[in-house]
């Protein structure tokens, strides 16, 4: 390389023009006017941060990660990955043990499923909430997810042999939401796949994806189960030659480009066999493969893309896909964000905030009054259910109800 | 992923081109790496002293008001720049003195309306100003935050409480004949301008703000909005990488998010902008074009790339992408024949298009009557 | 201004000039100081901003080297809001002798610097953008230090002590009467206004233009104006001071320093009449990047922000006219001896951080002619600004909860910042968005520091030094400029001549991310705001 023929910096912070777009679509920022704001909490804030670690600013922390930022950003700085990375280098304050709690999926789901039905009706509960708002600040309004009694897992160990049997085979990264809340969303991906002749593996022992750790301040746990997560994926894509799939765009946007790009841990070999569920289907029948529909299935579907989503640049698979179901009305929501930002918009402080970033979108549903609310997330389902009180199911899920049996 | 067209850059070029296909019945997609450069529009568009109805037109379906009205603006600075098109709520005079008495409206707090160059400005071409600022405890809370006061904050408060400011307005109007106000309304809800001229009794003239600008925020979400109403695509915060060209034409192109899904089409316009926007790349020895690699007119003596006086014309701001007179992009002096290019990223190759908003809106709408004569 | 008669009159606001009216006002004396421009527009404000460990000088000038410890350590102490105590490395690479790093600690260590030979993976860890192939390294007590911050609080503590100030004035002649130099002839320069002021004794501390000064008295001294051009690179790569263990040559100091850091620097003898426009070539400036980025690889690859030069007032030193030998060491010259010219001496030469003592040395000759028998208490007392060491506490102690503006201000004003510690909401507000000024740090500015235009401003507060270079930042300070003043149009041309000085540091490194941000710059002043 030639001297200065190409300039690099961190996140790219250097390529800021200053232009202040960012913060003109941080949602955050819309809500909450003491929040910095994307460019002075990234490229404005790395500059000072590197003149004296004392310049960090520990309001980051009301930042969602929700990545709009970058989207926005017209010279491809890397705002939002400027803004996490500086909170994991800098901020080392011990994460609240409610923190803990609500980032630690893996290990709440794990003492749940014994006693899912309990646990659901006393989350359900007005008192319980009330105890959990004032001794760990989760706000009391917030609803809980359900817990199911089987995990998603058990139940395709179940089902091994017929899906080994399929003569095209992917490994499905599930994630904790499916595992754990939701196997229902899970099965739906396996008839879904089925349907176009493909079996469905699971990984060998997967782990949480981790973004809740990393935005809780608890890097180095997440960076242990990206270390773990890397080398059960190369297994599946390197030594199996397999595609690998999801449902989550939260899940996917981590393992693809958090896992480098914050933690330092390199995907090289795997990033590119990592498919939202609903690009792998796209790209089958783009390549011939087709599906038969239901000719009964007439639904009012408004899409919601998630923030993840948005960033991952990929909603256009999950709604053509929706398009191409006959008998269904289809709306594409105006890109906007639900306000929960994950484990969030569960604790106290941000609660409002939160309502208040999501309001414009519920506004939107509720005047398109869909039946379904189609996203492709889990944490935004919560949100939108709770608040605008649609129904939100996954793109898979609504392909499945409408597949012809 | 397959189209018809493929627009690479979602500016005002890439934007016009593809509403104009989709019009026709095409099937188009825009790639755009974030926001668009209408995010600092001056409000008027510049390099268009003719207006074909076909622009009127497009402008029209997306709901976009705009005036005809060769005469000049009034700058954020309190000067005139020639100018004949522009959107409603940007005024263009006949000549620079266009009232008696004005009073100029800021907030207080607001740093990037700059009143009192306004009123020196305006008092030079003999007019009066009385400069009022208003307190609002609705914008209080923006100016108690760290960051920085921008017009978009402002306008999104205003779009809420704007009644509120023309109420204000009409208790300070004395013997005034035209209030000015900064381009900060009319984010979202776009009737706000045309309402507030309704309920101040003087003329209403929107003066322009540091960017970012509202009325081009507004102007380019009007515009996605109808690309996406005739069934356009547009694949935001994304940006082609490279181009995969088959037997002398483009076959498909990579993009960064969409990685091994290379978009196909039938032909391409390359609408990526200049410099800030990255369609053309530089580095100590050389300005180039990232994504096809096409020939650039530009001079290989770096010293020569520059004026030392800032206030003059900058040579580097002229050069471009070299095309033939189809606006076909050549590339080693061959064109390529399904590719065309539009824009900001032509710079000064082709005097006969113009510049600016015109450059752009002229090469879109050449590069589209091309594209649909195939 | 009442009086035109004073004890002394020092011409040149540099920072010998400043410190020198500082010394001297605090020995009681009624000072006046004269200066061309703005503060520190000369050498003061355009060199690398190094706190010499005086290393680099111990091979070849062991005197130089003495001299800059011994000053090194006073400035940590009564300077502190102007220093960045970062220590420094002296890197040996591959190409270089390493056995010259035992003649070089060695000479170190008889100069009283402390200099530690340390292993190179240790410098590697202590500063992870020094070259990974180094051979050897030794770490000094270098530091950086901001010029005009310095030059502010020199001026500022003259102010105290009552010393009068005069800016954007020129001296046109001098008062002479026989062997006698009784005062000076000026004219303002924005007024145009022509003044005259009585001293028996005048400094003449105006750097590389003290030559022309001097031949108005009537004297000659040789002089040789030597160029060195610097790339501020925008944002600080470098934690640590990174120089080359070698015979010291071009470009081969990295020295970080607030948001930024600098690579220097050349040595080129320009003529006289070049002095005030100096710019930087294209050779300079790729000598620079290629000898820099063996410092420090990254650079290579870093985005640079401006290209400046400045010129260094060396003088010959036996009054060869031919400029030949140089002497880079202090001159302090008193024309009554040398040249029989009553009430007039010469300080110059020496380094940005001998200041203090080369004010102590011209104080000490003008105390002795005006038979003022005061001791020198500059070493001791600290500057305004730097009664505390850590910004950081007086920040914690006047917000509690400091917001970024507050810090950045803090780190800029040290104590002085408690001035504008409890303002309104709208002080609050940012101007400058890269290096966060609020509006109280710019008005404050203006209204205590004689501010007369928007570069002032820049040298004052940093507006317009971060990476958009005034993009944004002009406009407001314009804005609050005009309004303090009650003058628009002359703001408007203030306007321009900013962003053209600020376009003559940019033009020369133009291509990349630089290139990207002065076409926004362009448009946007241009075509959005009608400048």
């Amino acid at each position: 390389m030639k001297l200065q023929e190409y300039t690099e910096s961190r996140h790219n912070f250097e390529e800021c023009m200053k232009c202040t777009v960012c913060t003109a679509y941080c949602p955050v920022l819309q809500v909450n006017p003491l929040y910095p704001g994307p460019k002075q909490a990234g490229p404005d804030g790395e500059r000072l941060r590197l003149k004296d670690p004392w310049f960090f600013n520990y309001a980051l922390k009301y930042c969602m990660n929700c990545k709009r930022c970058e989207v926005a950003c017209p010279s491809g700085v890397r705002v939002a990955d400027l803004i996490q990375s500086a909170r994991i280098r800098y901020d080392h304050t011990k994460p609240k043990l409610r923190d803990r709690i609500l980032a630690s999926t893996d290990l709440m789901g794990k003492l749940t499923r014994p006693v899912a039905p309990v646990v659901n009706g006393v989350t359900g509960l007005k008192i319980a909430k009330s105890a959990m708002d004032a001794m760990l600040k989760i706000d009391h309004r917030r609803t809980f997810p359900k817990y199911s009694g089987r995990s998603f897992e058990a139940w395709l160990r179940s089902h091994e042999k017929e899906q080994a049997a399929f003569p095209e085979q992917v490994a499905y990264f599930h994630g904790c939401y499916v595992n754990y809340n939701h196997p229902d969303l899970g099965k739906d991906l396996v008839k879904v796949l089925n349907a176009l002749g493909v079996g469905v593996q699971l990984l060998d022992h997967e782990k949480c994806c981790g973004i809740a750790m990393i935005t809780n301040g608890m890097s180095e746990q997440a960076t242990r189960h990206a270390v773990h997560n890397i080398a059960v994926l190369k297994k599946a894509v390197v030594d199996k030659g397999l595609t690998v799939v999801t449902t989550s765009s939260s899940c996917t946007l981590t393992l693809r480009e958090e896992y480098p790009n914050l933690l330092g841990v390199d995907n090289s070999a795997v990033h590119d066999s990592l498919l939202m569920a609903t690009r792998y289907i796209y790209e089958r029948l783009e390549a011939g493969a087709k599906f038969r529909f239901r000719t009964d299935f007439h639904k009012k579907i408004a899409y919601h893309v998630p923030c993840h989503m948005e960033r991952l640049g990929w909603s256009i698979f999950s709604e053509r896909l929706l398009r191409m179901i006959p008998g269904v009305e289809f709306t594409l929501l105006d890109s906007a964000c639900c306000g929960i930002a994950g484990t969030y918009g569960f604790k106290k402080e941000n609660y409002e905030a939160s309502q208040a970033v999501g309001e414009p979108l519920f506004e939107q549903i509720r005047s398109v009054n869909p039946d379904i609310v189609a996203c492709d997330c889990e944490t935004c389902k919560w949100q939108i259910e709770m608040s605008a009180g649609y129904s939100v199911i996954n793109p898979i899920s609504i392909l499945a109800q409408a597949l012809a049996e | 992923m397959r189209f018809d067209t493929v627009i690479i850059g979602g500016g005002l070029a890439g934007l016009v081109s593809g509403i104009s296909l989709q019009q026709a019945g095409q099937q188009t997609a825009i790639i755009s790496t974030g926001q668009n450069a209408l995010h600092f529009f001056s409000g008027s568009f510049e390099s268009m002293q003719e207006v074909p109805k076909r622009t009127l037109d497009l402008f029209a379906g997306a709901g976009i008001r705009v005036h005809y009205s060769p005469g000049v603006r009034l700058t954020p600075l309190g000067t005139f720049r020639e100018a004949a098109l522009s959107l409603e709520d940007t005024s263009l005079f006949p000549t620079p003195r266009f009232a008696d008495k004005i009073l100029i409206v800021s907030f207080a707090g607001y740093l990037d309306f700059f009143t009192s160059f306004l009123a020196e400005g305006l008092e030079k071409q003999g007019m009066s100003c009385r400069i009022c600022v208003l307190n609002l405890p609705e914008l209080e809370k923006l100016e108690q935050g760290p960051s920085e006061v921008r017009s978009v904050q402002i306008a999104r408060t205003m779009d809420r409480i704007w009644e509120k400011v023309v109420q204000e307005i009409r208790a300070l109007l004395r013997d005034e004949d035209t209030v000015i106000l900064p381009q900060v309304f009319g984010l979202q809800d776009i009737s706000v301008p045309g309402r507030i001229r309704q309920g101040v009794p003087a003329r209403v003239v929107f003066a322009g703000t540091m960017p970012p600008s509202v009325p081009g925020i507004r102007t380019q979400m009007l515009l996605k909005q109808r690309l996406r109403v005739l069934g356009g695509t547009y694949l935001m915060g994304d940006e082609a990488t490279r181009a995969n060209i088959v037997d002398g034409k483009v076959h498909s192109i990579v993009t960064r998010n969409l990685g091994s899904h290379c978009l196909e089409a039938d032909n391409f316009i390359l609408a990526t902008g200049s410099y800030f926007s990255k369609g053309l790349k530089t580095n100590p020895f050389s300005i180039f074009e990232p994504v096809f690699g096409l020939d650039v007119e530009y001079d290989e003596d770096r010293n020569r790339w520059y004026d030392p006086a800032f206030a003059n014309d900058q040579p580097y701001m002229n050069y471009g992408v070299r095309t033939d007179a189809a606006l076909h992009g050549l590339h080693k002096g061959k064109p390529i024949g399904n590719l065309f290019v539009a824009g900001s990223i032509l710079g000064n190759t082709r005097p006969d298009l113009g510049s600016g908003a015109g450059l752009a809106i002229r090469s879109a709408q050449v590069a589209v009557d091309q594209i649909l004569s195939l | 201004m009442t009086t035109k008669d004073f004890d002394v009159i020092i011409l040149g606001g540099g920072i010998t000039g400043a410190g020198t009216q500082r010394d001297c006002a605090m020995r009681g004396l009624r000072t006046l100081l004269i200066e061309r421009s703005d503060i520190a527009t000369g050498a003061t404000g355009r060199n690398h901003g190094l706190l010499h460990s005086g290393a680099r000088y111990a091979v070849n000038d062991a005197e130089s080297a003495e001299e800059c410890i011994r000053e090194n350590m006073i400035l940590r102490k009564i300077a502190s809001h102007c220093i960045d105590e970062t220590d420094g490395l002296f890197i040996t690479l591959p190409e270089d002798d390493l056995a010259y790093q035992q003649t070089f600690v060695e000479a170190c260590r008889k100069a009283g610097i402390n200099a530690e030979i340390i292993d190179p993976k240790l410098a590697v860890r202590l500063d992870p953008a020094v070259n990974p192939a180094l051979t050897g390294a030794v770490r000094v007590p270098d530091g950086s230090v901001d010029p005009f911050r310095l030059c502010a609080a020199n001026m500022l503590d003259a102010k105290l002590h009552d010393g009068q100030v005069r800016l954007h004035t020129e001296v046109t002649g001098f008062i002479r009467e026989g062997d006698t130099i009784l005062g000076v002839r000026t004219r303002n320069l924005q007024t145009g206004e022509t003044e005259e002021f009585r001293a028996p004794v005048t400094v003449n501390a105006c750097g590389i233009w003290g030559h022309h000064i001097a031949s108005l008295a009537g004297v000659n001294i040789g002089m040789y104006p030597a160029k060195g051009a610097l790339l501020v690179f925008s944002h600080r790569v470098n934690q640590m001071v990174i120089n080359r263990c070698r015979k010291p040559s071009n470009a081969d100091i990295l020295v970080p320093g607030d948001t930024v850091c600098i690579i220097g620097t050349t040595s080129t003898h320009i003529p006289f009449e070049e002095c005030d426009n100096v710019a930087v070539t294209p050779d300079e400036v790729n000598l620079l990047i290629t000898e820099g980025s063996k410092l420090a690889p990254s650079l290579s690859s870093t985005r640079i922000l401006r290209a400046y030069a400045g010129v260094r007032p060396l003088v010959s030193a036996d009054d060869d006219p031919t400029g030949r030998n140089i002497s880079r060491g202090i001159v302090c010259l008193d024309h009554e001896k040398r040249d029989g010219l009553k009430g007039f001496i010469t300080i110059t030469g020496g380094k940005l951080m001998t200041y203090r003592l080369m004010a102590e040395m011209a104080t000490d000759v003008v105390c002795r002619k005006l038979n003022v028998n005061k001791t020198c208490e500059t070493a001791h007392t600290p500057l305004p600004g730097s009664e505390e060491r850590s910004y950081e506490q007086v920040a914690r102690r006047i917000w509690e909860k400091p917001s970024m503006a507050q810090k950045a201000a803090a780190s800029r004003m040290g104590t002085s910042v408690s001035r504008i510690g409890k303002l309104d909401r709208y002080d609050n507000a940012l101007v400058c968005e890269c290096e966060e000024v609020s509006v109280g740090e710019v008005n404050d500015a203006i209204e205590r520091m004689e501010v007369s235009s928007l570069t002032d401003l820049r040298r004052r507060t940093r507006i317009g030094m971060g990476t958009c270079q005034g993009e944004f930042c002009a406009c407001r300070a314009a804005g609050l400029l005009a309004k303090a003043r009650n003058c628009v149009e002359k703001e408007r041309s203030d306007l321009a001549d900013f962003l053209q000085e600020r376009w003559k540091g940019n033009f020369p490194i133009g291509w990349g991310d630089t290139l990207r941000e002065a076409e926004y710059t362009q448009w946007i002043y241009k075509h959005v705001l009608g400048l």
